[in-house]
């Protein structure tokens, strides 16, 4: 008889926590400017951070031209495999109009990114990240996530996790190919950083 | 058998409500035994974890300066300690990702133990210790933002016991029952 309860208690609550954990997912999504179901064609949340070689970037200074937004941190595998493609397809398509931009996620970024980026050879900007910024890009919890960004400002898609090469140059193609808009022309593009 | 099936029905239910949530832990802790250790002595803790399928950790000691080790840091009360904290071993696997290198993880279920020490003046009673386990998950896919799980568990205090010199007793046993 007790074993018999124990078991439908047990069962009570294993099905009230699916039931919730259902629920909870359905009402997880942070209030945050971009959400998985806005991504596409949303507007370009807007910020200024910090490069590591102590300059100032903003993202809408970049209008009109094609962003590849990669948010990734020193200690995520998958997004060391992404970089050396960034990095060629941004030599490839830079007369195109292309502009690479990475945001490094780490916590003690000021002491380990910099050096990651010179044994890196990362030649393309490289900022420091805030929880901040990754709010207003819906969380960013996984990494490496990308954002191809078109030329009028507007997310053409969102990549989360580890892609192809040729899935990324895909993207590449998709951003380069939006018509440039109202937005402001470029200026003030910083001069890529070039590691010694 | 019945205690035995709810304990996993739970685990497993509680692991399919975390990862409902965006922010999953991928790493869950068992609840950890009491632990009952004499004054000025020492008693062995047991801290359980389980890696949700499909994730991996780095373990304590990854391969690279750059990864994150797995660490269980504890807060604990005025003349008591924990020592001799003892890692698994990590497993050396590659991932996608990573298809020439090898990396040290922690995937399922892994077990770090350690020795609580009380020291001679520390008053009986039941003390509780807080701490977590702090970690850096991946899949074959991507990478999670360092995170930590919060564990606790009760130390008692009690009187050491006297031992005569005369006679000699086998060390206490807690009664085995042998399926």
């Amino acid at each position: 008889m007790r074993n018999a309860i124990v078991l439908i208690v047990v069962i009570v609550v294993v099905f009230f926590m699916l039931v919730a954990g259902r629920r909870f997912r359905n009402q997880a999504t942070p209030k945050t400017t971009l959400t998985t179901n806005n991504i596409k064609n949303a507007m370009t949340p807007d910020f200024t951070l910090k490069t590591i070689d102590g300059k100032e970037m903003k993202l809408s200074d970049l209008r009109g031209k094609a962003v590849l937004l990669n948010f990734w941190a020193t200690w995520c595998g998958p997004c060391k495999i992404e970089i050396p493609w960034f990095m060629e397809l941004e030599k490839q398509y830079a007369s195109q109009g292309l502009v690479v931009v990475g945001v490094a996620m780490d916590d003690d970024a000021k002491d380990v990114v910099p050096k990651f980026a010179q044994e890196m050879k990362i030649d393309y900007p490289v900022l420091f990240g805030t929880e901040q910024v990754a709010d207003q890009y819906g969380g960013v919890e996984g990494l490496p996530m990308t954002f191809y960004i078109g030329r009028d400002g507007k997310i053409v898609k969102r990549i989360a996790g580890l892609t192809s090469h040729h899935d990324i140059e895909e993207s590449i193609q998709d951003a380069l190919n939006t018509p440039a808009g109202q937005g402001q022309t470029p200026h003030a593009l910083l001069i890529p950083q070039v590691a010694q | 058998m019945i205690k035995r099936l709810s304990a996993f029905a739970i685990l497993a239910a509680a692991m399919a409500f975390a990862q409902s949530s965006s922010h999953a832990p991928k790493v869950e802790a068992a609840p950890i035994n009491p632990v009952t250790v004499k004054r000025g002595a020492s008693a062995p803790v047991q801290f359980q974890f389980r890696v949700a399928p499909g994730y991996h950790i780095n373990s304590n000691k990854p391969k690279s300066e750059l990864l994150i080790p797995t660490v269980v840091s504890l807060d604990v009360p005025t003349n008591i300690s924990v020592a001799k904290v003892t890692y698994p071993v990590g497993e050396d696997l590659t991932f996608p990702f990573s298809p020439d290198e090898k990396l040290s993880v922690y995937t399922g279920d892994f077990t770090v133990n350690a020795f609580v020490h009380a020291s001679s003046t520390t008053s009986n009673g039941t003390y509780r210790v807080h701490g977590n386990l702090r970690y850096q998950a991946c899949d074959n896919r991507a990478c999670y933002p360092p995170t930590n799980v919060p564990i606790s568990f009760d130390v008692t205090v009690a009187k050491p016991t006297k031992t005569s010199s005369t006679t000699k007793k086998n060390p206490a046993q807690s009664p085995h029952i042998h399926n």
